[in-house]
């Protein structure tokens, strides 16, 4: 639906792996989990710009703990 | 801004003819104009005559409360979130906002290898212009605009390598919908889901979403 625009990308062994292992485990290609990711950051970086903390919580004790941003 | 990505038919119902539509990648100040100086006013119309009958609660529209231009406002620069509108004969007949997070929104039913957790288009939200819904307007005016956007939203999931899955809480009165017109899989009460009730989770997997933009119906 939207025009796309080619870049070339230069990981190392470690992030590459990472990279194969998520495309494999979800079931998309390497550059849709790149895209994942830069959604995800987005939408993380706009909500802390705001002033906002990030929070994980454990499914099973509701336990809370922020996420810590690099 | 939108772009012009499709140009369907809805069906009219006054005359049962086919009459050409457009589906637009984008929500624009022409479809939130539309929408505020036309969708609004009908939605209030069938308010205060709800209220007049002294109808209970449960039958008031419950998408009333929701406002395109904040959503619009929240979304438009987000990569997570896409809005979609459909037009015709000059109105704004629908409007979606989906997300595309995998993180946030993962599928929950088993894929043919019975992985769970894969992409999938969320349907946020989803709203045909009251004159389409019968609880406003008696008939309606054009049928097939909710069954546009789930294709819209479908073909999304294909673009974004999620294979055609969607998934969705539903209101209460839109669940009919969702269960026997679209006929997604009813995954039932969603107690994860923030709110004050639970809403009821739908889903379409791979080959059911294939089998509604092919068919019409999975």
């Amino acid at each position: 639906m939207s025009t796309k625009r080619t870049m070339t990308l230069n990981l190392t062994d470690a992030e590459m792996a990472v990279l194969e292992a998520m495309a494999e485990a979800k079931d998309l290609t390497k550059t849709g989990v790149l895209r994942q990711a830069l959604r995800l950051y987005q939408l993380i970086d706009v909500r802390i710009a705001r002033g906002e903390k990030i929070f994980v919580e454990n499914g099973l004790t509701k336990e809370k703990a922020e996420l810590a941003i690099l | 801004m939108s772009s012009l990505i499709a140009t369907i038919k809805l069906r009219e119902v006054a005359t049962n003819q086919a009459i050409q539509a457009q589906v637009f990648d984008g929500i624009d100040q022409t479809h939130l104009s539309n929408w505020k100086t036309k969708w609004v006013p009908v939605v209030q119309a069938t308010e205060a005559r709800l209220l007049a009958q002294g109808a209970p609660a449960s039958v008031y529209p419950q998408s009333a409360h929701w406002d395109w231009n904040k959503k619009t406002t929240a979304f438009q620069n987000l990569l997570s979130y896409r809005m979609f509108a459909v037009t015709c004969a000059h109105d704004t007949q629908g409007l979606m906002a989906v997300a595309t997070d995998v993180v946030m929104h993962p599928s929950r039913l088993p894929d043919d290898k019975g992985r769970r957790a894969l992409g999938l288009v969320y349907i946020d939200f989803l709203e045909a212009a009251p004159w389409n819904r019968p609880e406003h307007v008696q008939p309606p005016r054009y049928r097939g605009v909710g069954s546009v956007l789930i294709a819209t939203a479908i073909q999304l999931s294909l673009d974004e390598g999620f294979k055609g899955r969607i998934g969705l809480h539903s209101l209460p009165q839109s669940e009919d919908f969702y269960r026997n017109i679209v006929r997604m899989n009813d995954l039932g009460p969603d107690t994860s889901y923030p709110g004050s009730f639970p809403l009821r989770y739908f889903e379409f997997t791979t080959a059911e979403a294939q089998a509604f933009i092919q068919g019409g119906k999975p």
